[in-house]
C-alpha cells in the first residue's frame, strides 16, 4: 500500500486544485474526470481481458441519457439517477455483451462497433423519446451542485469512487481471472473456468461504469445528443487508452488528461480539431507503442539488470 | 402496392446495392489479402468524388467532361492509395489491431478535414452530360438512366476482379499471398510490392465509386460517414475476401434498404445492423468467407 | 473403481480418422502410459478426452458419468487435470503468478471481486512450487524459464487443479537425464502417496518401461496393444510397429 503514496499526493492535490484555477479549467478538470473514468471502464476490456469493443460508447451514452431523461422529465435526485444509469448501462451491456463475447479479435471489435451504431440510429431516430437528433436539453443539476466547483468535488469523489472499485477488482482474483483469460484462454479453460461467462461479467462491469461516467455527463454538459454513442465517441477512451498505456490501471487516466486538455487547447484556436488529433494519433502509433506509460517503463527498465518481458502493475 | 412500385424499389435497391459493391469490393479485397480493416474506405471514396468534382469543373466545357473526370480520379486515388500504403498502413502489418484500426480510422478524421479544408463546405453538384440526363423507360416505369451507367460500371468492376484473381498471374499470386505469405516470398516475390498493389487497387476501385457517385444528387460533407457502416455490414455478411460474397450482400443489403424505405422508413439502417449481427453470431466468416479467417 | 471408460470413441479430421473406435478403461490409482509414433493420435486422444475436441462417436465415462463433448471447463471442475506437450502456460506472468490461478479456480474464489489476490492462497501456491521444484523461480517471468521448468511449470498448474485423474502430454521432453528423473520420482509419489491417477505419454522408452505399470499402445488412431510392460514388450505387432522404429 506505501508504494502508492504518490496517489494520495494527486488526490490531495486535486482536493485543492479549485483554488488555483479558473472556471474554465475547472471545466477542463470535470471532462479529464469523467472521461478518464470512461477510459479505465475501458481498459478493463482492453488491456485486462486483451479484447478491443469499438463500441464501448453505447453504454455511456446510454448512461447519459438515462439520467438526463430522469432528470429532465422527473424529479429524481440526482445520486439516484446516477444508480439508475449505472443499472441501465450494466443491463445493456449484459444483453449485449452475450452475443459479443462469442466472438474475439477483429470480430469482436466489428460486432462491438455495429451495437453501438445500432443504439446510435435508435436514440436518434427515435424524436419521441429522446429528442432525436436535437439531443436533449435543460438537464440542470440541483442547486447544491449548480456551480462549477461544487459539480468538480461531486465528480471528484464519484470518479475516484469508481476507480478504487475497479482497482479492486482488477487485483482481486477476478482482476487476475482476466488476465488468465487475456493470456491463454484455453490454459483457462483447462483450469476450469467459463471464459464465456467471466467475459460477459467483466463486460458488464465495464458497462457499468461507463454508463456512470455517462450520467455525469449529462448535468455537467447541462445538455447531451445521440452523438455521446457512436464510433467517434467510442474511438476516444480506445485513443486514451492507447496513448497513456493499456498495461497498467492508470494508463487511460494519464490519456485522458492528454486528450482533454489537447482539445481543450485546440479547440481555443482551430475549428480542425479532428485533423489534429488524427494527427496525433498516427504518431503515436507510430512512434509511441506503448503509450507514455511504456516510455516511462522503459527508461525505468534500462537500470534494472533483469528485463522481464512485460509486467503488471 | 402494385408491381410497378415493387419493380422500381427493386431496381432502386439493385441501385444501391451496385454502389455499396463498388465500395466495400476494395474493403474486402484489402482486409482479406493484407488483414487490414480500413475504415478509411468510404472517406477516400468521398475524396475520389470530390476530386471527379473539380476535374470536372476544369473540363466542363468539353462533352467528355465528366467520363474523363471519372477515370482520372479513380487514378487520382490509386496513387494517393500507393502514398498511403507505403508511408503508413506498412508500418502497422505486424503490430497489434486496436494500433492498426487506430492508423485507419485516425485517418478518418485527416481526410475528413483535409476536404473541409480544401473544397470548403458548401454542397458541390455536377451537372450531367444530356446523354444520361433524362429517364429510360423498363416497362413503363422511368429510371434515371445515370443508373444504366452505375450498374455497368458495378459489373464491370465484379467482373474485372473475378477475371483478375482467376484468370491472371498477378491475381493468382495475390490469392496465394492470402494463404501463406511465406511461401509467396520464399518464391522472390516480393510481399511489399503485392501488398502495395492490392491496396491500390481497393482505393482504386473506391476512388472510381466515388468519382461515378458524383454525379448522382449532390456531394457534400459528411456523406462517408453513412456510407462507412453500410460498407462494413456488406463486407461482414458477405464473407471477408470472397469478392462473390461481396456481390450478393452487396444486392442483398440494397434491397433490404429500399424495402425497408418503404414500410420503415427509419428503420432500414437497423434492419441492415441486425442483419449484420446475427450473421457475426451465426457465422462469422459470412455467408462465402472461409472458417480460417474467424 | 474404473475412474476412465472410453467406448468406441471415434474422432475424422476431414478425411483423416485420427481415432479409431477407441475403448479404453483405467483403474483409480493406475500409473499408465500411452505410446505410439508420431501421429499415431495420443495428443487427439487427450483432446478428445478433456473436451477440446468433439467426438464424431462414442462415449466417455469420468467415475460412471458421461462426460462426452462436455466443454473443458466443466470437465476440468469434476476432478481432470492436463498437462500438454508443448507448454500452455501464461509467458507473461509470473511462475507464481501461474500456478496460483489454477489454485484459485480449484478453490472457487476467481468469483471474489474485492479481496487482493495477493493475499489469497500463498501457502498453497508455494508448496506446490515446493512440490514441482520452482520455488525458486516464484517471481520469474514464465516466459524466461528454461524448457524444462516450463514443463514443471506446466506440471504445477496442472496439479493446482487438485484433481483426481491427471493426464500428462510427454512431461520430461526437453528435460536433462536428471531433471527426468526427478520429475518422474514426483509423478510417482504423486500417485502413490495422493492416489492421484495418472496416464502419460511419452517418447523417452526408458521413462515408460521405468514407471509405467500399464501400457497401450496406439497407431493410426487404433489401439494395438495393451498390457503390462513386458506383455507389451513380447508383442509382436507392437515391435514390428513401434518399438521396431525406436532408436
Amino acid at each position: 500500500m506505501i508504494k502508492y503514496w504518490w496517489l494520495g499526493v494527486i488526490f490531495i492535490a486535486c482536493l485543492i486544485l479549485p483554488l488555483f484555477i479558473g472556471e474554465f479549467w475547472i471545466h477542463v478538470a470535470i471532462e479529464i474526470l469523467i472521461l478518464g473514468l470512461f477510459a479505465v471502464s475501458f481498459n478493463m476490456i482492453f488491456g485486462y481481458m486483451g479484447q478491443l469493443s469499438f463500441g464501448h460508447a453505447a453504454y455511456f451514452g446510454a448512461g447519459a441519457y438515462a439520467t438526463g431523461l430522469l432528470m429532465v422529465k422527473s424529479s429524481v435526485p440526482l445520486p439516484v439517477c446516477l444508480a439508475v444509469s449505472m443499472i441501465t448501462a450494466g443491463l445493456l451491456a449484459v444483453v449485449i455483451g452475450y452475443f459479443c463475447v462469442r466472438l474475439t479479435g477483429i470480430y469482436f471489435a466489428i460486432l462491438t462497433m455495429a451495437f453501438g451504431q445500432l443504439l446510435y440510429y435508435i436514440i436518434f431516430q427515435w424524436y419521441s423519446f429522446t429528442g432525436g437528433d436535437d439531443g436533449l436539453q435543460g438537464i440542470v443539476p440541483p442547486d447544491w451542485l449548480f456551480s462549477a466547483t461544487s459539480y468538480y468535488y461531486f465528480t471528484l469523489l464519484i470518479v475516484t469512487a469508481g476507480l478504487i472499485v475497479m482497482w479492486f477488482i482488477c487485483e482481486s482474483p477476478f482482476g487476475y481471472t482476466l488476465r488468465a483469460i487475456r493470456e491463454n484462454a484455453d490454459r483457462t479453460r483447462f483450469i476450469g473456468i467459463n471464459v464465456r461467462k467471466y467475459m460477459l461479467i467483466n463486460f458488464a462491469v465495464a458497462g457499468m461504469f461507463a454508463g456512470l461516467a455517462g450520467g455525469l455527463l449529462g448535468p455537467f454538459n447541462r445538455s447531451i445528443a445521440p452523438d455521446l454513442c457512436n464510433w467517434h465517441q467510442s474511438g476516444v477512451p480506445v485513443f486514451m487508452t492507447v496513448i497513456g498505456g493499456p498495461i497498467g490501471f492508470f494508463g487511460p487516466i494519464i490519456g485522458s488528461l492528454i486528450y482533454t486538455f489537447l482539445f481543450a487547447f485546440v479547440t481555443g484556436f482551430t475549428e480542425y480539431w479532428p485533423l489534429i488529433i488524427g494527427i496525433v494519433i498516427i504518431f503515436v502509433v507510430l512512434y509511441m507503442p506503448g503509450g507514455i506509460l511504456g516510455l516511462a517503463k522503459t527508461k525505468f527498465k534500462r537500470r534494472e539488470s533483469k528485463a522481464p518481458i512485460v509486467e503488471e502493475n | 402496392m402494385d408491381a410497378s412500385m415493387i419493380f422500381a424499389q427493386f431496381m432502386s435497391g439493385l441501385s444501391r446495392g451496385m454502389m455499396l459493391f463498388l465500395i466495400a469490393s476494395g474493403l474486402s479485397l484489402i482486409f482479406g489479402v493484407m488483414n487490414i480493416l480500413n475504415f478509411a474506405h468510404a472517406t477516400l471514396w468521398l475524396v475520389g468524388a470530390y476530386i471527379c468534382y473539380s476535374l470536372w469543373y476544369l473540363f466542363q466545357d468539353y462533352g467528355f467532361g465528366l467520363w474523363l473526370s471519372i477515370f482520372l480520379a479513380a487514378l487520382a486515388l490509386a496513387a494517393i492509395g500507393v502514398v498511403i500504403e507505403v508511408v503508413l498502413i506498412r508500418r502497422v502489418y505486424k503490430r497489434e489491431l486496436p494500433e492498426q484500426l487506430l492508423l485507419t480510422y485516425a485517418l478518418v478524421l485527416v481526410l475528413g478535414d483535409l476536404i473541409k479544408i480544401i473544397w470548403g463546405v458548401e454542397d458541390k453538384m455536377i451537372a450531367r452530360p444530356p446523354l444520361v440526363e433524362g429517364p429510360v423507360f423498363f416497362f413503363g416505369v422511368p429510371f434515371d438512366s445515370y443508373f444504366i451507367f452505375v450498374l455497368c460500371v458495378g459489373f464491370a468492376v465484379a467482373f474485372g476482379l473475378w477475371w483478375f484473381l482467376k484468370k491472371t498471374r498477378y491475381g493468382h499470386i495475390v490469392r496465394a499471398a492470402v494463404f501463406s505469405r511465406e511461401m509467396v516470398s520464399a518464391l522472390g516475390i516480393p510481399i511489399p510490392k503485392i501488398y502495395t498493389g492490392v491496396f491500390a487497387l481497393g482505393i482504386f476501385i473506391a476512388g472510381l465509386a466515388g468519382a461515378v457517385q458524383a454525379p448522382v444528387g449532390s456531394i457534400t460533407l459528411g456523406m462517408d460517414m453513412a456510407v462507412v457502416i453500410q460498407a462494413f455490414c456488406v463486407v461482414v455478411i458477405g464473407g471477408f475476401g470472397s469478392l462473390l460474397g461481396t456481390f450478393v450482400s452487396a444486392i442483398i443489403v440494397g434491397e433490404v434498404y429500399a424495402f425497408s424505405i418503404l414500410y420503415w422508413p427509419q428503420g432500414a439502417l437497423v434492419m441492415i445492423f441486425i442483419l449484420t449481427a446475427f450473421v457475426l453470431i451465426v457465422r462469422p466468416w459470412g455467408l462465402f468467407g472461409t472458417p480460417t479467417r474467424a | 473403481m474404473v475412474i476412465l471408460k472410453v467406448e468406441h470413441l471415434n474422432k475424422f479430421f476431414g478425411g483423416l480418422q485420427a481415432t479409431c473406435d477407441v475403448n479404453y478403461e483405467m483403474q483409480s490409482g493406475e500409473l499408465s502410459a500411452i505410446i505410439g509414433p508420431n501421429g499415431a493420435g495420443k495428443s487427439t486422444f487427450f483432446n478428445l478426452l478433456t473436451g477440446y475436441h468433439k467426438a464424431d462417436s462414442g462415449k466417455v465415462f469420468f467415475k460412471g458419468k458421461e462426460i462426452t463433448n462436455h466443454p473443458p471447463h466443466r470437465i476440468a471442475r469434476l476432478g481432470i487435470a492436463r498437462a500438454f506437450q508443448v507448454s500452455n502456460i501464461y509467458l507473461a506472468l509470473t511462475t507464481y503468478e501461474n500456478v496460483r490461478q489454477a489454485i484459485l479456480s480449484q478453490q472457487r474464489k476467481t468469483l471474489n471481486f474485492f479481496t487482493p489476490a495477493r493475499r489469497l492462497a500463498k501457502e498453497e501456491t508455494l508448496e506446490m512450487l515446493d512440490i514441482t521444484g520452482l520455488a525458486q523461480h516464484a517471481d520469474r517471468v514464465a516466459g524466461n524459464l528454461s524448457q524444462g521448468d516450463k514443463k514443471r511449470l506446466e506440471l504445477a498448474i496442472a496439479l493446482g487443479s487438485k484433481p483426481e485423474l491427471l493426464f500428462l502430454d510427454e512431461p520430461t521432453a526437453g528435460m536433462s537425464g536428471e531433471e527426468t528423473h526427478e520429475t518422474m520420482k514426483l509423478v510417482q509419489s504423486l500417485n502413490q502417496k495422493m492416489e492421484l491417477t495418472i496416464l502419460f505419454t511419452e517418447h523417452d522408452m526408458s521413462v515408460v518401461f521405468g514407471y509405467a505399470r500399464l501400457l497401450t499402445v496406439l497407431h493410426q488412431g487404433s489401439i494395438i496393444a495393451e498390457g503390462s510392460p513386458e506383455e507389451v514388450r513380447s508383442n509382436e505387432m507392437a515391435q514390428k510397429i513401434y518399438l521396431g522404429e525406436e532408436a
